[in-house]
């Protein structure tokens, strides 16, 4: 035998290892938990309406236009667009047949009843923590009070070989292990509820964390690094920094932040893109308690080394400069032109109506992409019953690239604010990046 | 045994090739980037003989008279903080004519340096510019006529002849000023003030009041009472307020550009709502009396 047959062979041996360990992870990893589950109890099924709300199902599950929990809606990465599926209890095409065991393996560990792994697009590395009273009520939910609705799965654009899905086992292996929820003893009771929400059934992290090598979360609760909850980019939308520092949420207060969540704003921002799904689906449906909940959990993350203070504006030169009808900085001109209409000469907007650019932290946040991608594609607040009416905001993608610089740039230092420039350069590939969003997939609608 | 390495380098190439795929394919950045808003231009016989696109501000700047234009630009802006004297209410001119007079349908200005001097219906006699210009201070802003030869009242005309470009007196840039509505829709006031509350006083305020900011300016004009217009405005009009409310109102509450104005109404809607803020208490227009001298007066005027 020579030397290249000899690693052929044992390159093909470690491939087939690898494969099967993998492919086994249902036998050995992902154990079967049984329990008896009352669909008559209606104290539980309703308890587990309110728990799918927590867990936001609805915002990837019900695609624009489709049926609630039929799937459908399409997921960018990469390698193509993913879908997701119909998790409505049809025997056929939904998880009618699934038992609970089968639920909760799909759940908290990512494992459909044939023991095909998940794609991480489905947040089970966070849904791990949730505690077995609340996945059983949220499988009593499912199966007895969503309406069953046909509709086959929409398979991923991923070409082969890249959509192969034991690879993911490894992927499971690695960063999807087995957890449960660990309360901090300091915290007091609505911290660690928040806690208990943030890092579990709301999934916060998994827009809100930025991501490794392997499309992980890089912490998938507090620790050491600082890394949980810092602000990460998907889609084009920053979900920005919440935790208690400079450009987190310093500058936030709890009860800013439960309106927010509540209402999808406050008298100087407002919810846009991915987050005003978020609250549309989701947390305008939470009870106050748990609203304050994680309003207290986030207050309380600590800051990173060197960003502990609160984030403060400079001297405001430019309402006076603009109400003085100077114009010569680079975008002020723009900005009287295209925004000063509802955004105003102050910069303030007007309150729970047109959000203020000054003081506004999406706006001097680190990385300028949600505040692109709005200017570029509009953008509307959720309605919520709190307000007669919710407010939407056109693109302005017909603009030149470098007026959009000048005026970003521009609004990013103006009224105090502080941050760096938006140059050509990154109108130009937000631009890309929207031309690529997916389309969903909702025939059922059509019906 | 050799299809193994095979397929794992073709997996690595097939994973390269679709990322570069990804970045380089798809639509080309967007069609519409940097291409400006643009209508036809007709000439008097209604055909088509070119095309108007909407100049950006920063076309001002290469103009000989910038710095007065850009004073035209603010007083439209910023009437009633800058004009105190000749602004008897709270309004600015772009309170109706919306973001700088470059709405389509939105009371915009494009037309507006070319159609003057004209015969008037209501004054039944020629009307300038100027004329007409001071006709919304007296009116719709309830103030005094800007004396014809001010510094203020060339910038506000230089800032028409710039809008207008290069478009001779005798075409048209072919989107209306106004908008057209059904005159023979009946209105119903008490529709109209249930349609108030729930679409416009989140911004007009629950009694028409309006919305100031931190210096006491008005962020949105108020609808009636003693800051809002006069019964001499064409905005008192119930069909007059009907098209503009049909055709911009509310702003901010969906794509159409330039702010995401109008499309919430019927046009039913728009003419009971019209006449319930129209109607409320206002202040009087004096020289009422000299209105329609020759008769044809329209069938919503209010004197």
């Amino acid at each position: 035998m020579n030397t290249l047959k000899k690693i052929l062979l044992a390159g093909a041996a470690a491939f087939a290892a690898a494969f099967l360990i993998a492919w086994s992870t249902p036998y050995w990893y992902v154990p079967r938990l049984e329990a008896e589950v009352d669909f008559a109890d209606r104290e539980l099924i309703a308890r587990g309406r309110y728990l799918a709300h927590a867990g936001d199902c609805a915002a990837c599950h019900t695609a624009p236009g489709g049926k609630p929990f039929a799937g459908g809606l399409g997921m960018q990465t990469p390698l193509g667009t993913i879908y997701s599926t119909n998790i409505t209890p049809d025997k056929d095409s939904g998880i009618g047949h699934y038992s609970y065991a089968d639920f909760e393996r799909a759940v908290r560990r990512g494992l459909r009843p044939d023991g095909v792994h998940l794609y991480p697009a489905m947040p089970y590395p966070s849904y791990v923590i949730v505690e077995d009273e609340d996945i059983q009520a949220l499988y009593a939910y499912f199966m007895s009070e969503v309406a069953a609705v046909s509709k086959a799965n929409q398979p991923s654009t991923i070409p082969w070989p890249l959509n192969m899905r034991w690879p993911l086992g490894w992927w499971q292996l690695a960063y999807a292990r087995p957890r449960s929820f660990e309360p901090d003893p300091e915290h007091d009771a609505s911290v660690r509820r928040g806690a208990y929400l943030v890092e579990g059934l709301a999934h916060c992290g998994a827009c809100h964390t930025p991501r490794g090598i392997g499309f992980q979360e890089t912490a998938l609760r507090d620790d050491a690094s600082g890394r949980f909850l810092s602000g990460s980019v998907l889609e084009g939308w920053y979900a920005k920094n919440l935790r208690g520092e400079d450009r987190g949420l310093s500058t936030w207060s709890a009860d800013e932040i439960v309106n927010f969540l509540k209402t999808g704003r406050t008298a100087r921002s407002a919810a846009f893109g991915s987050m005003a799904d978020v609250i549309a689906h989701s947390t305008r449906h939470l009870h106050d308690g748990d609203l304050r909940a994680i309003a207290d959990y986030l207050k309380q993350l600590p800051p990173r080394k060197g960003r502990e203070a609160r984030w403060t504006p400079r001297e405001d030169t430019t309402t006076a400069a603009l109400r003085a009808g100077d114009y010569a900085a680079r975008g002020a001109l723009q900005y009287v032109e295209h925004c000063a209409l509802c955004h105003r000469l102050d910069g303030r907007g007007a309150p729970r109506i047109f959000p203020a650019l000054a003081d506004n932290s999406i706006v001097f946040a680190e990385d300028p992409s949600s505040l692109i991608q709005v200017t570029l594609a509009g953008g509307s607040m959720p309605r919520t019953p709190h307000d007669r009416m919710a407010f939407t905001m056109p693109g302005f993608a017909h603009l030149a690239d470098r007026e959009l610089a000048d005026l970003l740039t521009f609004i990013r230092n103006g009224w105090g604010n502080h941050a760096s420039g938006v140059s050509v350069r990154d109108i130009h590939q937000m631009r890309r990046e929207i031309a690529h969003k997916p389309t969903h997939y909702a025939p059922e609608a059509q019906q | 045994m050799k299809t193994l390495p095979s397929v794992l380098i073709a997996a690595g190439a097939l994973l390269g090739l679709s990322m570069l795929a990804w970045s380089q394919s798809g639509a080309p950045a967007d069609p519409a980037a940097g291409t400006p808003q643009s209508f036809a231009l007709l000439d008097p016989d209604n055909q088509v003989v070119g095309r108007y696109s909407i100049p950006p501000d920063s076309d001002i700047l290469r103009h000989a008279n910038a710095e007065e234009i850009l004073y035209g630009k603010r007083l439209l802006n910023e009437t009633a903080r800058l004009l105190p004297d000749n602004v008897g209410g709270g309004l600015n001119c772009n309170s109706c004519h919306l973001s700088q007079g470059k709405t389509d349908h939105g009371a915009n200005y494009f037309n507006t340096i070319n159609s003057y001097p004209k015969v008037m219906p209501r004054a039944a006699a020629m009307v300038d510019m100027a004329g007409r210009v001071n006709g919304c201070f007296m009116r719709s802003m309830n103030g005094k006529p800007l004396p014809v030869d001010s510094a203020e009242m060339r910038a506000i005309i230089a800032y028409f002849t710039w809008l207008r470009e290069d478009v001779p007196k005798a075409l048209r840039v072919d989107t209306p000023s106004e908008g057209k509505i059904d005159t023979s829709l009946v209105p119903d006031p008490v529709r109209g003030k249930a349609l108030y509350a729930a679409q416009c006083a989140t911004c007009h305020g629950d009694d028409g009041e309006g919305m100031k900011d931190q210096f006491g300016d008005y962020i949105f004009p108020p609808l009636w009472g003693d800051e809002s217009f006069n019964i001499g405005a064409g905005m008192a009009r119930t069909y007059k307020a009907a098209a503009f409310v049909f055709y911009n109102m509310p702003m901010g509450v969906n794509h159409k550009l330039p702010i995401g104005q109008g499309g919430a109404l019927t046009q039913q809607e728009a003419v009971d709502v019209a006449e319930y803020f129209t109607h409320m208490p206002r202040p009087d227009f004096a020289p009422k009396g000299n209105d329609w001298p020759k008769g044809n007066k329209p069938k919503d005027a209010r004197y």
